[in-house]
């Protein structure tokens, strides 16, 4: 249960690299996420934890350095291979939820597995569990355009399980919501965490990152890592 | 990939689309009405072309004109005879025929001589023709015959070139399905011909000259031509040849006059092509970052334009062979009668080319796919994550 | 019922029914080639040349033979230059009152 299933090593990503407006946004990371770890970036706005989290989800490919997922070596897999690791691993929840507008919630959590070999029947049912499972199922056929934040994230969570994903990356996931409403995610992820999910979360707030189950807080500014906790 | 995955993606696409309805909607209602207008010029020039070579099979092999000063003038009949002495000449026979202008309804009427009666059985004609020499009746096409409301047994009254009245007697009418060839045609007989125009004596208004073999008519018209420098002889094929031109001329002029739809559309399809909006692009990401494929969603942009274009080709040429066989044309008639009183109310056959459809097929569906997928195809190979750093 | 069968069942119904225009299509094509012979039998009779497509202007009606142009024919308005003559109408010359009536009316 201790080998990390996330390992990076000098992890560094540089955006518009050559150019004038030329970046670095990560430089020499090396973190290990354990199995059944419950994760938090910490750190300021502008630190490097969104890039973090899109390097470890698959998302960008780091300027050099490498991942390693599951003993695999990810970093410079070709891009199919990438789409296939955020489809069938990853669950990602945004901080901006990114549900397409104008689709239904229950459409929108159905999302992810369109392009596959599923039944869309199944993947429904799949989808309803889901829904029912953080109190949406009365929102299900709504537009998602019309939800509230919270109504929104919770939409978002549930796209992001519909894949049955071994690892939860979200990005700031409490910066639109208010306290109430941010412990009410945070109930939802220790549960997640619980049934044994890795959990990664990406986060300056403090109801993210001071709480008893966040078992590894890596402390980021300016791109490196400043202080590695673990509980 | 398996079937379904593939039904999954046009389902999600369809889905997405109806988010648009009214957009995509009027897309679709543009780009049926370009194929709906091409495709009926294409359907009706076709079916005029093959028409016309089939009627005009039968017509004289070689018409011998006399001009005067660039103007077509009255032929001596005298010349019919040393005309048949040409080798390979079977036959001459001079017509009389001229243009007959009723101020009563402003129309156009073709007059002509009767030269011999159609075969027996021809289901075409009401009645009969008058015979060559017969005097004092008519017989009239389908247009002149509503334009005048006359029917069989009544009288025709017509002015002569010298003023006097001359009336006919109604002995035919042709039959609607003839319009095509006979809607304006007056056929009287040949003393009447010439009285009413006036014509002079031991002239005629063309020679109609039959060929035993069609292959040689090029080198008898270059003989009749040596023999009578101031004719010209007009070919059956030339005349077949002016028929293409004819409709060149004018599908190009409804074309025309439909050039602002096309160009509309030309803009909008650029305006697709040139550049995704800031959603589409950003839903591309979406989709990339929850797992789509990059082929996965040129699938679904290719179903996109392909939902699109196909459903507005298959309703346009459907409305299009509607509009030009069973409505005659009707969107196009004010464009295709010009003025004219006497309009052939026709029925055209349907005669179809099916590589002209497959031609217009490609030339709509294909562009408009492509135009689709190229921009978005660009926007799917980049990194997911501009995305989700919003 | 799922959208990509209903749009597979619209796109299989338009070809059913262009199959079914294309089966009517037939069916008059033979007709008229059943009449065409009739119609040929006028042409061969009378001589004639052209078909009595557009008759809206003298050069018109039989776009393969010469003939004798004016430039006014009927009215003094109407200038039967091509193309123009084809598209545009005489101009009414009735508010002109008796003074101008043509020939025969």
């Amino acid at each position: 249960m201790n080998d990390p299933i996330i390992q990076t090593n000098e992890l560094t990503k540089y955006y518009n690299k050559g150019k004038a407006n030329e970046v670095l946004a990560v430089s020499g990371v090396s973190i290990g996420i354990r199995r059944g770890d419950f994760a938090v970036l910490k750190g300021p706005s502008g630190s490097g934890k969104t890039t973090m989290l899109s390097l470890l989800g698959c998302m960008t490919r780091p300027t050099s350095g490498s991942i390693t997922l599951e003993g695999r070596d990810i970093s410079h897999l070709p891009e199919r291979f990438l789409t296939d690791i955020r489809r069938t691993t990853y669950g990602f929840i945004f901080q901006q939820f990114h549900l397409i507008q104008g689709m239904s919630v229950l459409q929108n959590v159905m999302l992810p597995l369109y392009p596959t070999d599923v039944d869309l029947p199944k993947l429904k049912k799949k989808a309803e569990g889901l829904l029912e499972g953080i109190g949406m199922m009365k929102r299900r056929d709504f537009p998602v355009q019309g939800l509230s934040g919270g109504e929104q994230q919770r939409t978002a969570i549930a796209r992001a399980l519909i894949n049955s994903p071994e690892i939860v990356l979200a990005d700031e996931p409490t910066a639109h919501l208010d306290t109430a409403l941010s412990r009410n995610f945070m109930a939802i992820m220790k549960d997640l965490w619980e049934k044994g999910k890795t959990v990664i979360i990406a986060s300056h707030d403090p109801i993210v990152f001071e709480n008893e189950y966040a078992a590894l807080v890596v402390e980021m500014r300016d791109g490196a890592v400043r202080n590695v906790t673990r509980k | 990939m398996s079937l379904n995955s593939h039904m999954n993606v046009l389902d999600f696409t369809l889905l997405s689309l109806l988010r648009r309805k009214f957009k995509n909607l009027g897309i679709v209602l543009v780009f049926t009405f370009i194929v709906f207008i091409t495709g009926s010029i294409l359907f009706l020039s076709y079916s005029f072309k093959r028409e016309a070579l089939l009627i005009l099979k039968g017509s004289p092999e070689l018409i011998v004109q006399r001009m005067s000063a660039g103007r077509q003038e009255l032929i001596p009949v005298g010349r019919a005879k040393e005309i048949s002495a040409i080798p390979g000449v079977s036959g001459v026979e001079p017509r009389y025929w001229g243009y007959y202008y009723d101020p009563l309804v402003k129309a156009n009427y073709t007059i002509l001589a009767s030269s011999g009666s159609l075969s027996a059985g021809n289901r075409l004609l009401q009645g009969r023709l008058p015979a060559p020499e017969e005097k004092g009746v008519a017989a009239v096409g389908r247009g002149v015959a509503k334009a005048r409301f006359i029917d069989m047994g009544s009288t025709i009254s017509l002015v002569s070139a010298a003023g006097d009245a001359m009336d006919f007697d109604v002995v035919g009418i042709f039959e609607s399905e003839s319009e095509l060839l006979t809607a304006d045609l007056i056929v009287l007989g040949r003393p009447d011909v010439i009285r009413l125009f006036r014509m002079p004596p031991d002239m005629a208004t063309d020679l109609a000259v039959t060929v035993r073999n069609e292959t040689e008519a090029p080198v008898i018209a270059g003989k009749i031509r040596s023999r009578f420098p101031d004719t010209r002889p007009i070919l059956r094929k030339e005349i077949i040849r002016t028929y293409d031109a004819v409709f060149g001329w004018r599908s190009g002029l409804i074309l025309t006059l439909f050039a602002g739809a096309l160009v509309a559309f030309i803009i909008l399809a650029w305006d697709k092509a040139t550049g995704l909006s800031a959603e589409e692009k950003k839903e591309i990401g979406i989709l990339k970052a929850i797992g789509w494929e990059t082929s996965d969603i040129i699938e679904m942009k290719f179903w996109e334009g392909l939902v699109i274009s196909l459903s507005s080709f298959l309703l346009g040429i459907i409305l299009a062979y509607v509009h030009v066989y069973f409505f005659g044309a009707s969107v196009f008639a004010p464009a295709l009668k010009g003025w004219s009183v006497i309009y052939p109310d026709f029925r055209l056959a349907p005669f179809i080319d099916p590589y002209q459809i497959a031609m217009l097929m490609a030339l709509t569906v294909i562009p408009y796919i492509a135009s689709t997928i190229i921009p978005s195809w660009k926007a799917a190979i980049t990194d997911p994550d501009e995305v989700v750093r919003g | 019922m799922r959208k990509s069968l209903v749009f597979g069942l619209f796109v299989l119904g338009c070809f059913l029914f262009l199959a079914a225009l294309g089966a009517t299509s037939h069916v008059r094509v033979s007709h008229f080639l059943a009449v065409s012979h009739d119609l040929g039998d006028i042409t061969a009779t009378l001589k004639l040349t052209d078909i009595s497509f557009s008759d809206d202007a003298r050069y018109t009606r039989n776009p393969s033979q010469a003939d004798i142009f004016s430039a006014f024919q009927d009215y003094p308005g109407s200038i039967e230059h091509f193309p123009s003559g084809s598209v545009t109408p005489p101009p009414d010359f009735t508010s002109l009152g008796a003074a101008m009536k043509v020939r025969g009316q």
